[in-house]
């Protein structure tokens, strides 16, 4: 992927310094955008590897992790961009809440930042995972989509403290039919589960992921169970059954599995929600596009918009660096009342 | 004389329908020029212009508005075409890719970013995309880089664009 899009050479230096708080698409297109323009750029990224979802998320099958440190490194030697991974930019609430937060081990705030930079970018992502809300979801073996996958992307940066999830000739039930769902099968089939079952609420047509990815999944041995939802997990001291309620049948009934994977979503944690006004931001109701209640930060990506597509999130990522390059200018001239919100809103 | 010039190839195998291609042509030209449509089977797919050798909206078109230019690529010169009612182009091109709009000119159409191009670039979505699935290459590698998994997945592109015939 080449973020620098925008350019074939390097830009010369316009004197300003812009830091990025995420390395996902959304946070590698903001950061090609400005570099390109001739911002010196630092990107803080948690964990080990730039890329986000695309690296640590989306099974490498789908997506060749080559192509996407290429346009890392081109983004390193021709833009100048630098990355500071295993930094993790602190919020208020506690440490070792997502997914992913084990490898961070630099810690810095977001008022340091604030202080140190012309401008920041949060393109933090969407990384807590929906729990399914139903007993015995406390259980071993009871995971989240992302506690499932993460795992088996970051082990080859860091053996000592992930492992990826057990479930060679194991049965296994995955719920929810979204994309991380379809993701999930796959690897629990490509790791030797015995016995993978899909439940979903609704009906097949229904399905974000589509019939076709569900016709491919059945003709490798998932089991589709529609119209099911969980209502408990059962088991002693680890998963022994899941049980749920077939509104195909009317009834109650439990599948005995050793593994379930609640694959139904994620929801966004940036560092201070409540301070930045994020909120605000996602209704529109701010003086300029996709800048949050501080002056100078801006936010991009899944963090604004909750859980989307690489695509949305790399859209969000260039607009909101063209905002923020428009705000930094106008302001330079104090000219920042001649910017037109609702214009900006529609045309773009 | 379109020997040697480029075009834009998908192989809809390695497509895994993440939007970037849609979302990079919106940023650079407001209408894009390349849209997801999801099919019935519900894979989101990306629908663009191949520059057809044979160009079926350059023969419809009864303004001349759309011609080849320098590096054989078909574009749609708006002052020619602006208020055309016919939509004839849309209706000819067999691979969906002319987009009515509501601005000024009728329609839009990729260009194979023209104005990147006289900067020495290439179109942008092919530089962007996270799986490699766009290419844009000389005309003549093209019939190379098919697979029995592309042409497979095209098939299906096509089957949703134009629905086989009911037998019946
Ligand atoms: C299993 C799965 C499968 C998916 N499949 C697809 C698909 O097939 N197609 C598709 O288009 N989309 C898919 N998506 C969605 C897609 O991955 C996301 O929409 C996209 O990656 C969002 O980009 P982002 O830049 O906003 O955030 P992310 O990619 O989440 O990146 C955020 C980055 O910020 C870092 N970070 C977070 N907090 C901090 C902090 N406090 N300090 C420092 N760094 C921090 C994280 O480490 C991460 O690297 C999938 C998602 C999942 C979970
Ligand atoms: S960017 Fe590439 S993978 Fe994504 S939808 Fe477009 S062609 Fe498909």
């Amino acid at each position: 992927m080449n973020f620098g899009f925008m350019k074939a050479e390097s830009a010369p230096p316009n004197g300003r310094e812009v830091a990025v708080i995420g390395a996902g698409p959304s946070g590698l297109a903001t950061a090609g955008y400005l570099a390109c323009l001739g911002y010196q750029v630092q990107v803080y990224d948690k964990l080990p590897k730039p890329g986000g979802l695309m690296v640590f998320g989306i099974p490498s099958h789908r997506i060749p992790a080559d192509r996407i440190q290429r346009g890392v490194r081109d983004l390193e030697r021709r833009l100048g961009v630098i990355f500071r991974t295993n930094t993790k930019i602190c919020c208020s609430a506690p440490m070792h809440e997502e997914e992913g937060d084990h490898f961070a081990c630099d810690i810095l705030s977001l008022n340091d930042l604030v202080d140190n930079y012309d401008a920041v970018m949060i393109c933090s992502g969407s990384w807590k995972s929906r729990k399914l809300g139903i007993q015995g979801e406390t259980l071993k073996g009871v995971y989240s989509g992302l506690e499932f996958l993460f795992p088996i992307r970051a082990i080859q940066y860091a053996s000592t403290n992930v492992s990826v999830p057990d479930v060679r000739g194991k049965r296994v039930a995955v719920v929810g039919a979204g994309h991380s769902a379809v993701d999930v099968v796959d690897s629990a089939i490509s790791l030797g589960a015995d016995k993978v079952s899909l439940l979903y609420r609704r009906t097949a047509k229904e399905a974000p992921c589509g019939s076709y990815e569900i016709d491919r999944m059945r003709e490798m041995g998932c089991q589709w169970l529609e119209r099911c939802t969980p209502v408990a997990i059962h088991g002693t001291d680890k998963v022994e059954g899941i049980e749920f309620r077939n509104a195909v049948s009317g009834e109650q009934e439990t599948l005995p599995v050793d593994v379930v994977v609640g694959a139904i979503g994620e929801f966004p944690t940036p560092p201070f929600q409540k301070e930045l006004g994020l909120e605000n931001v996602r209704r529109g109701e701010v003086r300029w596009l996709n800048m949050t209640a501080l002056d100078n930060v801006f936010v991009a990506g899944d963090v604004l918009s909750g859980p989307s597509k690489i695509g949305k999130a790399v859209y969000s990522g260039l607009r909101a660096a063209r905002s923020l390059s428009n705000w930094l200018d106008l302001k330079a001239q104090h000219r920042e009342s001649e910017y037109n919100f609702d214009e900006d809103k529609m045309t773009r | 004389m379109l020997k040697g010039t480029r075009t834009l190839h998908i192989d809809y195998s390695k497509c895994i329908g993440c939007e970037t291609c849609e979302a990079v042509c919106k940023f650079l030209h407001d209408t894009p020029r390349i849209t997801m449509t999801r099919t019935t089977e519900g894979i989101m797919i990306p629908l663009y212009c191949k520059h057809c050798d044979k160009a079926a909206c350059m023969g419809v078109c009864s303004r001349g508005a759309l011609n080849r230019d320098r590096d054989g690529a078909v574009v749609l010169q708006p002052l020619l075409c602006r208020g055309c009612e016919t939509r004839n182009c849309v209706m000819a091109c067999p691979y969906a890719a002319f987009f009515a709009t509501c601005s000024g000119v009728a329609v839009a159409k990729c260009d194979l970013c023209a104005s990147r191009r006289d900067i020495g670039l290439g179109p942008a979505c092919a530089e962007m995309c996270p799986c490699g699935a766009i290419l844009y290459v000389d005309r003549d590698e093209v019939e190379a880089l098919e697979s029995e998994e592309s042409r497979k997945a095209h098939k299906r592109v096509m089957d949703h664009i134009r629905p086989p015939r009911c037998s019946r």
